[in-house]
């Protein structure tokens, strides 16, 4: 398995460093220069040209890709040009609060969304699962920044329950735990309610399908509870499609972040994207980039390798 | 002897397309203690939907009425606890598809023992100890190794055997057996037949085989029950059905039979025509279409079973003089 695992990091830089390549291409494309953002007020054709060259902006691009990927092979990730900080320290600073919201947020979907789904497809076509269904479609068809703004307006304006943005109150002199807590309900809601309701469809249609399977008929032939067959002998195998599909959504909650925080001012990886894209931080755009692929191939690889253990029919060679 | 099973009068409808398709009609039979009935008929009559209709296995599109009187109660009444404390417990069953009747994520060890646990309070020591007895029982070699295995890495037969070892695990009164040997190769079929018919005769377990093949029958059952088209349309004991058989259908089913010991090699005449599916039924009697002694009033009326010997009913007008059974 540990051969399998390698194998299959290895097999994955080409793909990662085809999306760097992607990406540098994709923000020359986009106009505007961050000298200028840099310079606002200040532009002059002498420092604009003073700064590219510091920059190494005034290179060609195919040398100043090159230079960038020498400089990641040593594990150096450049220098912001906004901030005027390592990209890396910037990201090591941002990352704690992104994964906070995402692992409690796709965690609490997961188990949550199999549950639903499960339930509803025992009870497919009844008046419970028409309900669900169109609760689900409603936050599945809700764009994230959308939700994020109607949570504000509802739980924030409108009840007063929870702050509207930030990570904790900055009129407190030292804010407590239960306030930093209470910042992150609303962000980890958004994450959470635009996730279950795409899984929740999957899992009641893999778990349909593994209700009308043989095995669940034995057991009910062994005398089982409904309860055990639902979720002791069906789940496990209707589960396994699920498994995949958090490996693969991985990234997509990762710009689901990027909306919420945006939305909630939170200063995760999403926000200093967000930021970076604005100002032309290419540094950060690059860094970030880099950072969502090898998040992309470990989730695959995690899923793969639960599977494993999940089926016993799968053997990593 | 008393009756462990007495079905009186199953009917069994599906909900389809907005309407109903009558799958089982009017079907009544009874297994005494200790005795094995065979269920035979063509593919498509109703076989499995009847024995599955008897433990309340069928999709909630199915209407099931009648009465399947276990030991007394009938089992379409039962509340579910006591339903649960029934099946696996006291009957079991064993179905056609051996490939795909073991859950493919769980090992043989655990799946046979939970079929103890459900129902006995045993250890989980005790259970894997009696579930590795049971598969010695089985006729599984190296048991011990295969308790460990995952279904994928069995055969069909060594599933079929796993599969009798959790029906009979808890040694139940009735085994019903819906074609254990239909997926199987021939050699193994065999040997399964043997193995059901020992551990049966062991445990003084009744069973309900379900068959087309006459053979088989033959070999293993009492009394036999032949059906068509959702109805039974011959019941009697082995002997008296292969010596005499009274209905035209079974008369049929007996010369596609071939005969190893017959000296001429005789042709075999399978029953021209299909079965009728249950949305196409015809009016009267349903064999009439195949039938090669059809008169003019058996596509007008259904006939009833009447007492054509001893212990031995017929659904055919050629008697109708005799007496209506029961
Ligand atoms: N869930 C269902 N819904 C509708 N019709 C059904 C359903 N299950 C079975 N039937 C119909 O009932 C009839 C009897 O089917 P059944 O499976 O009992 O046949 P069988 O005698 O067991 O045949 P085989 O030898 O092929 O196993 C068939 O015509 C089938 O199409
Ligand atoms: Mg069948």
């Amino acid at each position: 398995m540990l051969k399998y695992t390698l194998r299959r990091i290895i097999e994955a830089i080409p793909t990662v460093l085809g999306v760097t390549l992607l990406s540098f291409v994709l923000i020359h494309i986009v106009p505007g220069s961050p000298v200028r953002i840099l310079l606002g007020n200040h532009y002059t054709p002498y420092r604009a040209e003073l700064l590219s060259r510091t920059l190494g902006l005034n290179k060609p691009l195919p040398v100043q890709y090159f230079t960038w990927l020498g400089n990641l092979l040593h594990g150096n990730f450049g220098y912001s040009y906004t901030y005027d900080k390592p990209v890396v320290s910037l990201m090591l600073q941002a990352l704690p609060h992104t994964i906070i919201i995402v692992v409690v947020a796709v965690l609490a979907a997961h188990v949550f969304a199999v549950f639903l789904g499960s339930v509803q497809a025992y009870f497919e076509n009844t008046k419970f699962d028409q309900i669900v269904t169109v609760i689900n479609y409603f936050f599945y068809s809700m764009p994230t920044f959308w939700l994020a703004v109607l949570l504000i307006i509802f739980f924030s304006i409108d009840l007063n329950w929870f702050p509207s943005g930030g990570i904790v109150n900055t009129q407190l002199a030292s804010p407590s735990f239960g306030d930093w807590a209470k910042h992150l309900v609303l962000p980890i809601a958004a994450l959470f309610l635009v996730s279950v309701a795409g899984w929740a469809r999957y899992m009641r249609s893999s778990m349909r399908e593994a209700l009308l399977q043989d095995y669940v008929r034995t057991a009910r032939m062994k005398g089982a509870k409904e309860f055990r067959v639902i979720f002791v002998h069906a789940l496990r195998n209707s589960i396994l499609p699920l498994i995949t599909l958090l490996g693969l959504s991985l990234p997509a909650l990762l710009s689901g972040a990027l909306f919420v925080e945006e939305v909630f001012n939170y200063p995760g990886m999403g926000l200093l994207y967000w930021d970076a894209v604005n100002s032309r931080d290419y540094p950060i755009i690059m860094g970030i980039t880099v950072f969502v692929g090898l998040v992309t191939v470990i989730g695959n690889l995690i899923a793969d390798l639960l599977y494993g253990l999940i089926d016993p029919r799968i053997q990593y060679t | 002897m008393s009756n462990v099973l007495e079905v009186q009068s199953l009917h069994v409808d599906f909900h389809l397309h907005g309407g109903y398709v009558q799958a089982v009609q009017d079907v009544s039979f009874h297994i005494k203690e200790g005795e094995t009935l065979g269920l035979v008929g063509e593919s498509g009559c109703g076989k499995s939907v009847t024995s599955l209709a008897l433990v309340r296995l069928l999709s909630k599109t199915a209407r099931v009425t009648g009465k399947v009187l276990y030991k007394g109660r009938d089992l379409l009444q039962v509340s579910g606890p006591e339903l649960r404390r029934v099946r696996g417990g006291e009957v079991s069953m064993i179905f056609q598809e051996p490939m795909t009747s073991l859950n493919p994520v769980y090992k043989i060890g655990a799946q046979i023992s939970e079929a103890l646990r459900l129902h006995d309070k045993v250890s989980p020591r005790a259970a894997f100890a009696r579930s590795l007895e049971m598969l010695r029982k089985v006729g599984i070699a190296r048991p011990e190794e295969i308790m460990h295995a995952y279904p994928h890495q069995l055969s069909g037969g060594m599933r079929q055997r796993v599969m009798i070892a959790i029906a009979m695990v808890c040694s139940p009164s009735l085994l019903i057996a819906d074609e254990p040997t239909t997926a199987l190769d021939v050699t193994i079929q065999a040997q399964i037949l043997e193995l059901m018919k020992m551990l049966s005769q062991d445990f003084g377990t009744s069973v309900l085989l379900i068959t087309h093949d006459l053979g088989v029958v033959a070999e293993t059952c009492d009394r036999v029950a032949v059906m068509y088209a959702g109805n039974i349309v011959e019941q009697g004991n082995v002997e008296d059905i292969f010596a005499s058989p009274e209905h035209p259908y079974t008369q049929g089913l007996l010369k596609a039979i071939p005969k190893i010991d017959s000296v001429v090699k005789e042709r075999l005449q399978p029953i021209e025509g299909t079965v009728p599916t249950p949305a196409r039924m015809p009016a009267g009697c349903r064999f009439a279409p195949r039938c090669a002694l059809v008169q003019p009033g058996c596509r007008l009326e259904r006939p009833s079973l009447y007492t054509v010997g001893d212990e031995h009913v017929a659904r055919c007008f050629l008697h109708d003089r005799k007496e209506v059974a029961q």
